[in-house]
């Protein structure tokens, strides 16, 4: 009985509408999160891109599609209401359910990885073959496979970094993160790397103790952070000393087909 | 004999905690970080155990938490807020959540005098529990419609950590809690009369509308503090006092000091963990508190009902 019961929960996940393969080209596309909206319009399909999210903000045309909201869980009436015949969704639990309910109401969906850099390649070439621009996703995704390959700069002074997400506890991103994998190809390394997590929170001792040469942040703000004027994180000699590295939300706060802009950049900073 | 031992495993823990760390002994960080972070956990810890104590008297109630009465609430709400507008400066999330917090204090302390000019417990409890739902609701309010993602981390700061621990917050804390920690003591004698009921109490001369007024508006000024410098650890101001009233019996002189003394070791053996057990990760100190505390407290319910 168990074993029947398993085999039809394997079989039911195993036949989820969203991984069926299909040849159907989509018109009206929904996209619920940024780096999908910026690969749809890398590849050449950035014209059937009819609903996005608040925080889709690159390329500056994606700012002419209508907002469905911030996609923290999606709106399904605001999506449905786009009249889309494909939606595209980060592969996460409560997305899994909102996959559900937009499949319930007859609008297909895929569920795609979007957390390191290797997702790329793979959530390129199935945008592509939904948009019937396979050629383009194919060579993009390419470019983008070729970034991890590139063996990282060899450098006598290694730059070591933590990325501070939050101050209040303090969370700092750990090795299941692209932005630990953007540190490595900028020939920096991530100090958390040891916490297999993509975000932990950790006591501010273990940073003070690990004492990173540079404290990364995402800020669209030239100054530091609030908290570098508070006294406990002057334990950290990087915050004490002014060793930030600001980087913009809307390049670093995503994977995507800047990502190797966005290790330009971050070499640019370590070298400063 | 008890006393003795009480100062002994609260001087441990604070030796221990000041000790053992993940980043071992760099006298810096020692310093800096772990001493002033040992001395708030103390603190907080104190604070929360006297005001549970004087609470569960005031509203002989043995559920009654510090957090109980809406204060939680109002310094979410408060520090939600600093968040969404922005509010400049490294102090403005516990200026914030303190404001809100008394704002809390202020409201419900109107509620429970709604029937004239007598302050009643009951409706205190209960004006507490609208009160801290009601701000609770806006603040998941705020923090959903808004856009600023790190309104989420909110949440993170409410539920308790003693990440901010500074010199700074430590001097601050020494300088506030000494005056309602002393109302409350003062007020042990007529809290002790109180357990027998308000018409008892009277007739053996307390004032009692006076003294539930001080003991509500102290504690909750204790906790409002406490509040401010760590968000919510629970579970700290319910069982301590219940632990502390177990050895040193009903008396509120005793009572308070003890509460206050064993909440202070409880936190800063739970802020020891809570840095050390998932090194280099950390837990948040309120899951510390609860694993803690809450078999502890089984135990001690076990040998009650079985006595």
């Amino acid at each position: 009985m168990l074993r029947r019961l398993l085999f039809a929960v394997i079989l039911i996940v195993g036949c989820r509408p969203s991984d069926r393969p299909t040849v159907r080209q989509s018109d009206r596309i929904v996209s619920l999160l940024p780096s999908f909206t910026e690969i749809l319009f890398a590849i050449g399909a950035g014209d059937r891109v009819v609903g996005r999210t608040t925080w889709c903000d690159y390329p500056p045309a994606a700012l002419d599609v209508p907002s469905v909201g911030d996609g923290m869980p999606p709106s399904i009436e605001a999506v449905a209401a786009r009249k889309p015949d494909l939606v595209v969704l980060y592969n996460s639990g409560p997305n899994v359910t909102a996959a559900q309910q937009l499949e319930r109401i007859g609008i297909r969906t895929v569920l795609l990885d979007m957390n390191r850099l290797e997702d790329l390649g793979p959530a390129t070439r199935t945008l592509g073959r939904l948009t019937g621009h396979e050629q383009q996703g194919e060579s993009l995704a390419t470019a983008m496979d070729s970034l991890l390959h590139h063996p990282p700069p060899t450098s006598t002074a290694l730059h070591t970094l933590a990325f501070i997400v939050w101050d209040n506890p303090p969370i700092i991103i750990g090795a299941g993160s692209y932005l630990s994998q953007l540190a490595t190809l900028a020939g920096a390394r991530n100090l958390f790397d040891d916490i297999a997590a993509p975000s932990a929170q950790v006591s501010l001792e273990t940073i003070a103790a690990r004492n990173p040469r540079w404290i990364a942040v995402l800020s669209d703000s030239a100054t530091p952070p609030a908290f570098a004027r508070r006294r406990e994180w002057r334990a950290v000699p990087a915050v004490r000393d002014g060793r930030f590295l600001l980087l913009q939300g809307s390049l670093f706060g995503r994977p995507g087909p800047r990502s190797a802009e966005a290790v330009r950049q971050l070499k640019a900073l370590l070298a400063r | 004999m008890k006393w003795a031992l009480l100062f002994i495993v609260a001087g441990l823990a604070l030796v221990a905690s000041v000790l053992v760390g993940p980043a071992g002994l760099q006298s810096d960080i020692v310093w800096n970080l772990r001493a002033p972070r040992a001395v708030l956990a103390f603190l907080v810890g104190g604070s929360l155990g006297a005001a549970g104590a004087s609470l569960q008297a005031l509203v002989r109630n043995p559920l009654a938490d510090p957090f109980l009465l809406g204060l939680s609430g109002g310094a979410g709400l408060g520090a939600v807020l600093a968040i969404a507008l922005h509010l400049p400066g490294p102090w403005a999330l516990p200026i914030a959540a303190f404001i809100g917090a008394l704002a809390a204090l202020v409201l419900v302390y109107r509620l429970g005098r709604i029937g004239g000019d007598v302050l009643d417990p009951r409706i205190l409890l209960l004006g507490g529990v609208a009160v801290g739902a009601f701000a609770a609701a806006i603040t998941t309010a705020i923090v959903s419609l808004a856009d600023a993602a790190e309104l989420r981390n909110a949440f993170l700061w409410l539920w308790g950590g003693l990440s901010s621990a500074s010199w700074d917050a430590v001097v601050l804390i020494s300088v506030y809690i000494p005056i309602p920690l002393l109302v409350l003591l003062g007020a042990s004698r007529p809290l002790d009369l109180l357990a027998l009921g308000e018409e008892p109490a009277r007739y053996l001369g307390a004032d009692v509308e006076v003294v539930k007024r001080r003991v509500y508006i102290a504690a909750s000024l204790l906790t409002a503090a406490a509040v401010a410098v760590s968000g919510v650890i629970g579970f700290v101001g319910l069982i301590v006092p219940h632990l502390a009233r177990s050895t040193w019996g009903h008396r509120h002189r005793a009572l308070i000091p003890a509460a206050f003394i064993g909440g202070g070791a409880l936190l800063a053996i739970a802020d020891t963990l809570a840095r050390t057990v998932v090194a280099p990760r950390e837990l948040p100190v309120g899951v510390v508190t609860a694993l803690i505390g809450v078999p502890v407290f089984a135990l001690l319910l076990r040998r009650w009902t079985v006595a």
